[in-house]
């Protein structure tokens, strides 16, 4: 390419970039730490060499974010106005709850355990919470995720999670993030959502991500498991039918940590669920499993990466999707060994079930593996219901209906049976039922 | 209970059962013995009401219902079982679940209570003991990793707690040993009763030792070529089926 031509190109990414980076400039009147307002330039410059990112860029050939681009939408600085009496209910009737509404941190919703300290990013920042800079600007190579990028031009909003070293957290704690939006007004929403696990201890968090209405959903969470702590996260991507969510997820995990993650994605319109797990010493275990039941003309984007720094690690990712209509699966998950990661065990396993003749699945197994002392395997597969299964069914007296039913949450189950936390099990169960009559 | 009148029925084109006439009054055993490619297994599909194949002409009429008309899990639920000659893997569907799911989707369609979770087990485990299964093959997904003689069992499992009143076994003795026939058969003989008929398809006498056949019919080049006793089923024994090609033709 020509210098002239990368000008003009790079030209053409700015004016791109520029409508997205607009309301950025409202943040130049918060009160905020020099180094926060360091990482929004530092965001917002990475963002804007890139735009947005269009299906020609390299992980990103199945997932087209061009409807986006006709929709102008808004960010605010002010508190969001809402009903709090149209906020769902909690999914499970033993726990705590921790309420955003478009990305503001709601205390007075919320209960907190003890063992676990929660506020707002920004009180965060100005009580100087210990860490907190190192853990928010270690973020990877920004101009790798644009994404990640315009979430950092604009981070102000989010919570800060820590559970302290040692400390089992028995109850289950509930992560709601809703979002409000109309197509006249619709709101972009960056929050930024750290969680720190402290030594030895346990949680089990549920993040639910709904709401009503047209926005974009773009969050960044970072994850901190220090030595043998267990995190169980499990997912739901319920945002409304006409929302946009792309969502990154940073996990470092320490030795011997256990990680469990799982995400059951039905909503939104066009959806990324972007994990990078960085397994950096021995021992450690990674798991994150998850299913999507996609409807319309949904789109839906798994891209994981389970990277494997230290010997002796696990890792597993068990993804099943099932199909219907025009909607679209994308799974791309990938398996890093690094030399050093030797005794490394590592699976990964997508599947699609096709439920109609539009319905499409991308599907891309990858390993990496440069350890030579390495167990690690993937599969990837996509079908349609099986007809002599369903004939065999409906010849015991099963109806049509009932008999595909069983065969997709016979399917579905390959991913949810990973799923440890039995309560949490019947509602993704229950989910999938409702789909599945719907 | 069962009337088949004059059935054509075509797969791909190609015409299989050229004119059927059969009919099976209750508490009867009838068996039909025919060759490779006879249409045996052709004509079990059809009264069990799978997709793919064309009736051409005839009519079948169950419990005095017009059965080509009914969807197969309502044939199943007026009261028609199909044993199949190779029974489908279900992986991630428990055997438990799958009973279970089908036998009370049968009560509910008869307007019948469903069973509680302890007569369920109760039932399941009477019936399991009388055909000498391993309970451990009912928490495997259906006939997963079961071995021939197992996926056999299981169909009569099924046949044993679905109670139907017709009972239509194809080539349920393929791919059994002696032992695992004479299981298979007893669990057979131990469900006849005055109000239940049995259609058993298979290719040898053998299987007819065990399960004392009322009728025999021979079907061969889509049509039943002769009808007589059990005496009919040794005869074909000891001199095959080369006379039973019909319009003179050899095999």
């Amino acid at each position: 390419m020509s210098p002239t031509a990368n000008f003009m190109q790079k030209e053409q990414t700015v004016a791109a970039a520029l409508p997205w980076l607009a309301d950025a400039a409202l943040l130049e009147k918060q009160k905020s730490p020099p180094w926060l307002r360091a990482l929004r330039e530092t965001g917002a410059e990475q963002f804007a060499q890139t735009g947005l990112p269009t299906t020609a860029r390299e992980g990103w050939q199945h997932t087209n974010l061009r409807p986006l681009t006709s929709i102008k939408f808004h960010y605010s600085t002010e508190a969001v106005k809402f009903d709090a009496r149209k906020l769902p209910q909690k999914l499970l009737e033993q726990s705590d709850c921790i309420v955003l509404v478009n990305g503001q941190y709601q205390p007075h919703l919320s209960t907190i355990p003890d063992g676990i300290t929660v506020m707002s990013l920004m009180e965060a920042a100005e009580k100087k919470v210990e860490g907190l800079e190192e853990y928010i600007v270690s973020l990877g190579d920004l101009q790798e995720a644009p994404l990640k990028a315009l979430n950092t031009a604009y981070v102000r909003d989010g919570i800060v999670l820590k559970v302290q070293a040692g400390k089992e957290i028995r109850r289950p704690l509930e992560i709601l993030l809703y979002n409000t939006g109309n197509s006249s007004h619709a709101p972009a929403i960056y929050p930024r959502i750290l969680y720190c696990l402290g030594d030895n201890s346990t949680l089990t968090l549920l993040e639910r991500h709904t709401g009503e209405g047209v926005y974009l959903a773009n969050s960044y969470t970072g994850v901190v498991q220090e030595s043998s702590s267990c995190l169980k996260m499990y997912k739901f991507e319920e945002e409304s039918c006409a929302a946009y969510h792309f969502s990154f997820f940073s996990l470092q995990q320490h030795k011997d940590s256990i990680f469990e993650g799982f995400s059951c994605a039905t909503g939104g319109q066009v959806v990324r669920e972007e994990y990078q797990n960085q397994l950096i010493d021995s021992g450690i275990s990674s798991s994150l499993n998850g299913v999507y039941l996609l409807q319309g003309r949904q789109s839906h984007d798994f891209a994981v990466l389970m990277d494997h720094f230290g010997p002796d690690g696990k890792s597993a990712q068990h993804f099943r999707g099932v199909i219907d209509d025009q909607a679209r699966a994308i799974f791309q998950g990938k398996i890093h060994v690094r030399r050093s990661a030797q005794k490394t065990d590592g699976h990964q396993s997508g599947r699609a079930l096709l439920l109609s003749d539009q319905a499409e699945a991308d599907f891309k197994p990858e390993l990496e593996i440069y350890a030579d002392d390495v167990k690690c395997g993937h599969d990837a597969a996509s079908g349609h219901l099986d007809e002599a299964a369903l004939f065999y069914l409906q010849s015991r007296g099963i109806s049509k209906a009932e008999a595909r039913a069983l065969l997709i949450q016979s399917f579905l189950n390959a991913a949810l049976e990973h799923v440890t936390f039995a309560p949490v099990k019947k509602v993704y169960e229950e989910r999938i039922r409702l789909w599945l009559a719907r | 209970m069962l009337n088949i009148e004059n059935l054509h029925v075509t797969v791909a084109g190609r015409e299989v059962l050229k004119g059927i006439n059969l009919s099976i009054e209750a508490g009867k055993v009838h068996a039909i013995m025919g060759p490779n490619g006879s249409g045996k297994s052709t004509l079990s599909y059809v009264l069990a009401g799978r997709e793919g194949y064309d009736i051409t002409g005839g009519k079948v009429a169950f419990m005095g219902q017009d059965l080509l008309q009914m969807a197969p899990e309502d044939r199943a639920s007026a009261g028609l079982f199909l044993a199949f000659q190779y029974p489908v893997e279900i992986p991630g569907v428990s055997t438990t679940t799958f009973l279970k799911t089908a036998i009370n989707a049968l009560r509910k369609k008869r307007g019948e209570k469903e069973l509680e979770p302890v007569q369920f087990l109760k039932l399941q485990k009477e019936k399991l003991t009388q055909l000498g299964m391993d309970p451990e093959m009912l928490k495997r997904g259906v006939n997963v990793g079961f071995s021939g003689g197992e996926k056999k069992r299981n169909e009569v499992l099924q046949m044993a707690m679905l109670e139907p009143k017709l009972a239509i076994l194809d080539e349920t003795d393929s791919g059994l040993d002696i032992d695992a026939l004479k299981t298979v058969a007893e669990g057979v003989n131990n469900l006849r009763s005055p109000t239940r008929s049995f259609l058993i398809i298979t290719h040898y006498q053998r299987l007819l030792n065990y399960i004392k056949p009322d009728v025999v019919h021979v079907l061969a080049r889509g049509k039943i070529q002769k009808t007589g006793g059990p005496e009919l089923a040794l005869l074909l024994e000891e001199q095959g089926y080369a006379g039973f090609y019909g319009d003179g033709e050899a095999a």
